[in-house]
């Protein structure tokens, strides 16, 4: 009898030391961490490994539109021109770039030693091609739209006939291998910036033609930047090596950088924490672990273009008084140190620190005390004729959101305002939104994350037509001064209207169809051994040229 | 038996179609712009150039006969997120991965539950039961997420003994990385099958047949396998069924924690993004996957117990 049951009782645990057996085979997961020599200095082994928090949709330029991709893509081609920590444009590419005098042609000269991953030169009709394709309705870009302030864009991406002599007159050519010229529709000061952007990236045109939607795949893909595309497991993992043949190969110190995609915010950590990854991409750390990893060695912060705010119906909330009231009592200081806890900066204005011409351009709004301003706020309600008391608050169900939200419904309860909070589904909440405006949000939250480092990228969002206003502002006199600030080309002078442009929002009389609440930052996690040389610029951008392990 | 199978395969095909039309006309009814997905609000023109590629600018109608036909030809059309792949290629790569993580699920459940649940059921109210059932109901209660993040902060952070995340690319590759994910999801299952035996076992062994056996003098494995045992599983195998579906579902969610490349993970994705085709791609997969698992277990059934066959 009892020989029985023994006999049971071990085939059960055997089963699972089988298992575990089973899992204790074959080696274990990818990546390697660098490891040291005893002195300081570059360490024998550069190798990084990078933890994504997303697999990039496309690592075509014409069709990518996230932060990984752009990454990835920054990394294994070759831009005309990059852009600096003060988000000034430095050649790359292009050697050096002309403006005519009315603004409206850029002529980039290229290097001559750009070359492709299969030997190829990389040229000027490289990008001709590339540029029209990223505009061809065909491939249905995305990103379309960031090559809009070429002649001929925008009909040439909306024909639906004859698409091909359209084509033709899109204002960018080849007049030799390595000089491209780019005709605009207006002078836009900051096309030089945003040509650093992906959507302006050249592509090899006979792989492109050849391998199709599969040109992509790293058995077919063709580059010229510094890394190449190692290899790449949808979903899982990401590798790239450097690009001996690059121009600039011996400046480049990192040999490999593999990288793993981790969704789960939680997950990534925990990746870190356990040595899998040597550093995080700055897509953020989830927010109920912020407060115990800002005080590990290895948390960093960078200041992000990109400004989180309110905006108010003012159909519903017709009252400035009311407006400024609402604005005044959120106490900005308290929500970044307690609930969001990212060392975002408190808002002070539309344009985020760190944007050119800041100093310029910033209006310290009255309206934006750090602390909140009780007293005041009450005092501007009082003047408001028949405020509305009961307020809906829509946001979409991201984390964090929720928190930031029931603070400042707190806050404005103090005022004597009930705020009812509703919550959306990202998707159907961008649908509800509009436009044209929703008649049934009195204030809804959103963010703005800049595409390239020019306040007017934040500024046009308030102007009558724009698709993003969804605060029913309209005011003639802030259309006109955004289109004269566009063909403004002297820097110091744009500023000033930037700055005119900021005071018709946020200053004493400003209409306020917004509060901003804070400048966005990207927390993130990076071993000391790679800690001081890779950075995340404020457009989420990382540069691995410059990424050195210590030793 | 034969009739049976051909009879049920029959029903799969009005199956499908009813999957396809209502996840059709739920992915249409929740709304959202499936090529929006930061607050940047897409231009026009390229608006309409992002319809027009997709088939979006139809009639609901000829999209639901693009989708029926994608379907019948096994071309699940191509992703609206992932540009560069198509939905057979995500489904290609993905599917295994899945596959393996429920398999291991459910053979760690059914390898460690269904002895658990027997032993248990040998020693009734013995300290052996109690401890058994508590396992169970600790299994029963814990949601998977949470055991999942708790195994990776105890056995990966802190003990360094598995890695956080990931999966082997090949489908017959086993390593390290295998254990947490097929522990976490595995135990639900287990837990199931662990009551579930002992529960019919102690009925059964109550039954005046197994009385018999026993005075007839058969030994007494004879007895526990043969006659308790095998009766005993009909419940189990029965249970089987919409114990896949559960796995099949958590999946989504170890997926996601431990980065697994598997198409749950890609499924929610793909709903929060928007992308039709990979959600109508995946909702047939599954749904196909729940049929075949359905008819298997009929026909597990039908071997165990003979008197479902005489039926037919």
């Amino acid at each position: 009898m009892k020989k029985k049951r023994l006999l049971l009782l071990v085939t059960g645990l055997f089963g699972s030391l089988a298992l575990a057996a089973a899992g204790c085979g074959g080696g274990g997961g990818g990546g390697s961490s660098s490891t040291g020599g005893g002195s300081t200095g570059a360490a024998a082994n550069q190798v990084m490994t990078i933890g994504w928090g997303a697999e990039p949709p496309s690592l075509d330029p014409g069709l990518a539109t996230d932060t990984t991709s752009s990454n990835v893509l920054l990394n294994i081609m070759d831009p005309l021109v990059r852009l600096d920590n003060e988000n000034k444009a430095v050649p790359s590419l292009a050697e050096s770039w002309d403006l005519s005098p009315d603004g409206k042609t850029v002529t980039y000269h290229l290097r001559k030693d750009g070359k492709w991953t299969n030997g190829d030169p990389v040229t000027a009709k490289d990008f001709v091609y590339s540029w029209k394709r990223t505009l061809s309705p065909d491939l249905a870009a995305d990103y379309a739209y960031q090559l809009y302030g070429l002649v001929g864009a925008q009909e040439y991406n909306s024909c639906t006939k004859n698409c091909d002599a359209l084509a033709a007159k899109v204002g960018v050519e080849a007049t030799d291998d390595s000089t491209l010229v780019v005709h605009l529709t207006s002078a836009q000061p900051w096309f030089i910036q945003q040509s650093a952007h992906t959507a302006f990236l050249a592509v090899h045109q006979a792989t492109v033609e050849k391998f199709g939607d599969k040109w992509t795949e790293p058995q077919n893909i063709v580059t010229d930047g510094p890394f190449k595309l190692a290899k790449w497991e949808h979903e899982a993992e990401i590798d790239l090596v450097k690009n001996d043949q690059w121009r600039g190969a011996k400046d480049v110190k990192l040999t490999s950088v593999p990288g793993k995609i981790i969704v789960d915010g939680t997950t990534r950590v925990q990746a870190f924490e356990s040595g899998e990854v040597d550093a995080l991409d700055g897509g953020g750390l989830p927010p109920d672990e912020i407060a115990r990893l800002k005080s590990t060695p290895e948390y960093e912060v960078y200041p992000s273009l990109g400004t989180y705010y309110y905006g108010f119906n003012i159909k519903n909330i017709s009252d400035i008084h009311e407006r400024r009231a609402l604005s005044l009592a959120i106490n900005r200081r308290e929500i970044i140190d307690q609930v969001a806890q990212g060392d975002q900066l408190p808002a002070t204005g539309m344009s985020p620190k760190g944007i050119a011409g800041f100093d310029t351009i910033n209006p310290n709004s009255p309206w934006t005390p750090e602390n909140g301003d009780q007293a005041k706020a009450k005092d501007e309600l009082s003047q408001a004729a028949s405020p509305k008391k009961n307020i809906n608050l829509f946001f979409n169900d991201s984390p964090g959101h929720k928190e930031i939200a029931t603070a400042i419904q707190a806050q404005w309860k103090q005022l004597g305002i009930t705020t009812t909070l509703k919550q959306q589904e990202w998707a159907q909440y961008l649908q509800f939104l509009g436009p044209p405006p929703n008649s049934a949000v009195d204030v809804y939250r959103l963010g703005w994350i800049y595409d390239f480092p020019d306040a007017i990228n934040g500024l046009e969002l308030w102007t009558c037509k724009s698709g993003n206003n969804n605060t029913n502002f309209c005011d003639k006199n802030f259309d006109d001064t955004v289109a004269k600030a566009k063909e403004t080309p002297d820097d110091t002078a744009r500023y000033q209207i930037y700055a005119q442009l900021e005071q018709m929002l946020f200053g004493q009389d400003g209409a306020l169809p917004i509060t901003p609440i804070y400048w966005y930052t990207f927390p993130n996690l990076e071993k000391l051994t790679v800690k001081d040389t890779f950075n995340i610029t404020p457009l989420d951008q990382i540069d691995l040229t410059k990424v050195v392990v210590k030793g | 038996m034969t009739t049976f199978i051909i009879r049920r395969v029959f029903w799969t095909i009005p199956v499908v179609l009813l999957v396809i039309l209502m996840t059709f006309l739920l992915m249409r009814q929740i709304g959202g712009n499936p090529f929006r997905h930061t607050e940047r609000n897409v231009p026009a023109a390229i608006q309409a150039n992002l319809e027009k590629k997709f088939h979006l600018d139809r009639p609901w109608y000829v999209q639901y006969a693009y989708y029926v036909k994608g379907v019948l030809t096994f071309d699940l059309g191509p992703s609206m997120s992932q540009r560069d792949r198509t939905v057979n290629d995500i489904v290609k790569d993905g599917f295994p991965r899945s596959l393996k993580l429920g398999l291991m699920a459910f053979l760690w459940a059914l390898i460690v539950g269904i002895p658990l649940g027997v032993l248990a059921a040998l020693r009734p109210n013995s300290v052996f039961d109690y401890i058994a059932m508590f396992l169970s109901s600790i299994g029963f209660a814990l949601p998977s997420f949470f055991v999942a993040t708790l195994l990776i902060y105890y056995f990966s952070v802190k003990l360094g003994m598995f890695p956080t995340s990931g999966w082997p690319n090949s489908f017959w590759a086993f390593d390290k990385r295998l254990v947490l994910p097929a522990f976490a999801l595995g135990l639900f299952p287990m837990a199931y099958f662990a009551r579930l035996v002992r529960g019919s076992m102690l009925e059964t062994m109550q039954q005046d047949y197994v009385r018999t056996a026993k005075a007839k003098g058969l030994r007494y494995r004879r007895v526990i396998l043969l006659h308790v045992l095998r009766n005993s599983l009909i419940p189990a195998v029965t249970a089987t069924a919409p114990l896949l579906g559960l796995i099949i579902t958590g999946t989504f969610v170890i997926e996601f924690i431990f980065s697994i490349p598997g198409i749950g993970r890609y499924f929610i994705n793909s709903v929060s993004n928007r992308d039709y085709s990979v959600v109508m791609g995946i909702t047939v997969l599954t749904s196909m996957i729940i049929v075949v698992a359905n008819l298997f277990v009929d026909i597990m059934y039908g071997v165990l117990d003979p008197r479902t066959r005489e039926a037919r």
